[in-house]
């Protein structure tokens, strides 16, 4: 029998493999010793705390709010043993042993994660891969056990996911909640997050996947605590399997709303990979019932459901070039062949009601019906990693599971492959991080930034953006030695609302970004405006506000010349001599309609830089097939701001 | 005391050997005494029934708990004869399971480990670097925007550092340079923080800089700074309160390791190894013993 090394460690998972970390750089308290003259001298018409006299965030904090670890029973079979500890020693910018025995670290730490296990199959796969004999009587047990245990657990895996997304995972196979060994996984969840937590240095937030996934569409949606254990141990994460779960958003978030009121603390849910739901994430017609959403659907998913992950491994959600076939951009890191198990192929009808961009459009429309928006989210970046590791770095790339981490041939492995189609493995995309401009690094403070929606996405770079609204900026504004005092004073940061037109003006907006200091310079920042006409039919439009190397923008708002390309593919380089560190404007609708719903969101686009595939050929000297794409232009999308005309 | 016996890596083996000698009796008496009998234990009953509920969500009625028992008897048999055709010893999914039990058994015995005060003191004197404080700096910075000076950066630079650097300047350091999306002033902030926010290269040069000057140009890897340091506190070894739980997951994680390798050890000691390499000129055959259907 051949045996595969990975499968025999399996069980490591259960966070005994910490024994072989590189302990944790720990920092300690100091004492400030700057002298009080000093002080004084140096900033004479200043507070000594660089934080008095402003309470806004002035700092935007990098995490991930999705990543899987060995906990799910997907990423357990596909062969990741490291858990949720494993998680947060690497987001914290350890060294770490991956799952295939590689060494791995962070280029810099990230300030926060979340660990979003799957709830349903919690605590399933430490007991199937332990060979517990009340699973091992399922006949899909004994098959799932003995595949992982001959070496092929990545072909069990498949059949996991597919047996539980079509609904074909025999009753009671999996552990429920209430169940000790469901429980137990939830405890450990609990307990790694609290130990890893330390307010103001690094967040652990407590959370986990609802992962609503009938008929292989994806509706999943990860629940983020507020609080600390005390509360969140007090539930047990909501399924989706009948009877205790449900697979409809509505209930979910009726098991939220049950949570709060028990507790007395706070969840939010992010939805994630619209692109992958085949037109159910934004629906006009509920996929449930067949019928209109009402306004109890839209109140209720507007306030529980804030923010949206744009972006991630398993592609990016901000456009699709059928719907915006007149941005040049659109199509990044596309997955559009069907659904998740790609049993459903994809049709255009689809496309609507999966990416953000529509989203938001059709939010505004749905508003002048029922009187309430509910796609008015902001917009985060996250990974969804099966790998324990938040990786997001086209030269740092892990992986969307284990069985993707780095190799020769993981690009041209298929990654999921049907009768009907076939998603390769270099269709993953090292994508994507959450900004979030916070006043602190804490769960209360990050929580709530996320839900007043001051958060960006970005495809991975750390770019600093900032965004705000308001009706008096001034060109000036762009030039303050510190952008965000006239934004916060004049306007509204980013997830904003404007209302109340005054006569005669239209809504300027003062747009900043700086780029990543590790990473690429940037192209361009664009705005971008979508809005419902008197006919109720909605548009969208694009606007380079800022572009680098002096090149024009014409008078139609756009900037025809690219800014170049220094990718060296078969090196794996660029260099940063085109493009701009820092591009930073006043911008004005010049288009505006007082009359008119609007949103506007910023988009802001680095240099063409060599995508993941291109440092795996370099490193591991193969030459990926013709179709592979081997550089890209990676962005960061901000959540909107909201012009809502005044009844 | 006797918590302190159990804390020890000896008493621990001791008890698992123990435990293991009397398991292996156990199964050698089952296995090839003349008298082989197998009791089934109203606990063992309950524990059926118990598992049979979990499933059914209710409770076994008398036939199907008569099939329960017939099968976990038949199971048992079957158990014990393959054990002593020793079915077990070439399957190499039990020999790896069976070896995950021994290693949880010892991880288990491993994780009841509490350290004292002393025992952390004297790991965090042993292992300095693991916990060293890294260097922080407390420092102001003006950004020039290498797009809007050009060819003047430097020119630029030189003339604002001369201004700043006036004694009892009234220069408004939180106004002058470029638009900058950074604050101006960075308090108490460790050099890996530093790294984070302005690159590697501008916090490598942030440790040369001496103190309580301005001085520049520093380049970072978004432009160029000039820099006002105005404390800098040298990495240094915490006292223990600083970082006990550091030094505690620490110490448990290397008390653990420790523990599993001493565990191994011991049951080592009990065999004689022969390892038998293959001969070079007999490489081909020892290749073709290797290969297995």
């Amino acid at each position: 029998m051949k045996t595969n090394p990975v499968v025999i460690t399996f069980l490591f998972t259960l966070g005994l493999f910490v024994a072989l970390l590189t302990p944790a750089q720990v920092r300690a308290q100091e004492t400030d010793t700057m002298d009080k003259d000093t002080a004084a001298k140096l900033f004479p018409k200043q507070a000594y705390s660089p934080a008095a006299g402003h309470d806004y965030p002035t700092h935007v904090y990098w995490g991930d709010t999705h990543v899987h670890t060995s906990y799910s029973m997907d990423a357990g079979a596909f062969g990741a043993r490291l858990g949720p500890k494993d998680a947060y020693i690497f987001a914290k910018g350890n060294e770490i042993t991956t799952s295939t025995g590689q060494r791995a670290k962070l280029s810099r730490p990230l300030d926060f994660i979340v660990v979003t296990d799957h709830s349903d199959g919690f605590g399933f796969f430490p007991k199937l891969f332990g060979g517990d004999s009340k699973m091992l009587a399922y006949p899909q047990g004994r098959r799932w056990y003995d595949l992982m245990h001959s070496g092929q657990g990545a072909t069990a895996a498949i059949e996991i996911i597919t047996s539980f997304s079509q609904g074909k995972m025999a009753e009671g196979l999996l552990p429920l909640p209430g169940s000790s060994e469901y429980r137990a996984a939830w405890d450990e969840t609990i307990k790694a997050a609290e130990e890893a937590n330390e307010p103001g240095r690094f967040t652990a937030f407590i959370g986990f996947e609802w992962t609503s996934n009938t008929g292989g569409n994806n509706l999943h949606r990860n629940i983020l605590f507020r609080d600390n254990g005390d509360k969140a141990s007090m539930v047990e994460p909501y399924t989706t399997q009948k009877p205790l779960g449900s697979d409809n958003p509505r209930d979910l978030w009726k098991w939220m709303a049950d949570y709060e009121q028990k507790s007395g603390g706070q969840v939010l849910a992010i939805a994630h990979n619209g692109n992958l739901s085949n037109g159910r994430m934004f629906p006009l017609i509920e996929s449930f019932t067949g019928k209109p959403i009402d306004r109890e659907y839209a109140q209720t998913r507007a306030f529980r459901e804030r923010i949206y992950e744009v972006t991630q491994i398993k592609g990016d959600g901000e456009t699709h070039p059928f719907l915006s076939p007149n941005d040049e951009f659109a199509g990044y890191e596309r997955w559009d062949k069907g659904n998740l198990d790609l049993s459903v192929l994809k049709t255009n009808d689809m496309l609507e009601f999966e990416y953000a961009r529509s989203a938001l459009r059709n939010g505004l429309k749905i508003e002048k019906e029922l009187g309430v928006n509910p796609y008015k989210f902001g917009m985060v970046g996250s990974t969804d990693s099966h790998t324990g590791l938040a990786t997001a770095d086209e030269d740092n790339f892990w992986g969307k599971t284990s069985s993707s981490e780095p190799s020769p041939d993981r690009a041209t492995h298929p990654f999921v492959k049907t009768d009907k189609a076939v998603i390769m493995g270099w269709e993953q995309a090292a994508s994507g991080y959450a900004g979030v401009w916070a006043t602190d690094n804490t769960r209360e403070a990050l929580f709530d930034a996320m839900q007043r929606k001051e958060v960006y996405a970005t495809t991975g770079p750390r770019m600093i953006v900032r965004f705000f609204g308001g009706w008096d900026f001034d060109p000036k504004d762009a030039q303050s030695r510190n952008p965000a005092n006239p934004g916060y004073t004049k306007g509204v940061p980013m997830g904003g609302d404007l209302s109340n037109a005054p006569s005669g003006k239209a809504p300027s907006f003062l747009v900043a970004a700086m780029k990543d200091p590790m990473g690429a310079n940037l192209d361009r920042v664009q705005v971008i405006k979508g809005w419902l006409d008197a006919s109720g039919q909605t548009h969208e439009k694009i606007y380079d506000v800022a572009v680098s190397d002096n090149r024009k923008i014409a008078a139609d708002g756009r900037c025809k010349t690219p800014v170049g390309d220094t990718v060296d593919v078969p090196n794996a380089t660029y260099t940063n001599t085109i493009g701009a560190s820092e591009l930073i404007t006043v911008w004005k609708d010049p288009e505006f309609g007082a009359a008119q719903p609007s949103f506007y969101y910023v988009r802001v686009l680095e240099i063409p830089t060599p995508r993941w595939t291109a440092y795996d050929a370099k490193y591991f000297g193969v030459t990926m097939p013709a179709e592979v794409p081997m550089k890209g232009q990676e962005r960061a999308y901000t959540s909107p701001i909201w012009y809502t005309p005044a009844k | 005391m006797i918590k302190k016996l159990l804390r020890e890596p000896l008493v621990h083996f001791l008890i698992l050997g123990a435990l293991l000698l009397f398991a292996s009796n156990l199964v050698n008496n089952r296995t090839s005494g003349d008298t082989k009998k197998i009791v089934i234990t109203a606990g063992q009953i309950e524990h059926l029934e118990y598992g049979f509920a979990r499933v059914h969500q209710r409770p076994p009625d008398p036939d199907e708990l008569k099939g329960l028992i017939r099968d976990y008897l038949r199971e048992e048999v079957y158990y014990r004869e393959a054990l002593a055709l020793g079915l077990d010893r070439d399957d190499v999914p039990i020999r790896q399971r069976l070896r995950q039990k021994m290693e949880f058994i010892s991880e288990d015995v491993a994780a009841q480990a509490e350290p004292t005060e002393t025992q952390l003191r004297s790991y965090l004197n042993d292992h300095p670097d693991k916990f060293r404080v890294e260097r922080h700096f407390t420092f102001s910075q003006i950004y020039l925007n290498p797009a809007r000076h050009g060819q003047r950066l430097n020119a630029d630079a030189q003339k604002m550092l001369a201004q700043l650097n006036k004694p009892d300047t009234e220069a408004n350091v939180s106004t002058m340079g470029d638009p900058f999306l950074l604050e101006p002033r960075s308090q108490d902030v460790s050099a890996s923080d530093v790294a984070r926010d302005f690159g590697d290269k501008f916090a490598a040069a942030l440790g040369e800089l001496p103190v309580g000057k301005w001085q520049g140009p520093v380049e970072s890897g978004l432009g160029t700074h000039l820099v006002y340091v105005s404390t800098r506190t040298d990495g240094r070894l915490p006292q223990l309160d600083e970082v006990h739980n550091a030094v505690r997951r620490e110490w448990a994680n290397d008390y653990r390791l420790e523990a599993n390798e001493k565990f191994y050890e011991g049951l080592l000691k009990r065999y004689i190894v022969t390892v038998e390499l293959p001969q070079p000129a007999a490489g081909e055959k020892a290749q073709a013993g290797v290969k297995r259907p």
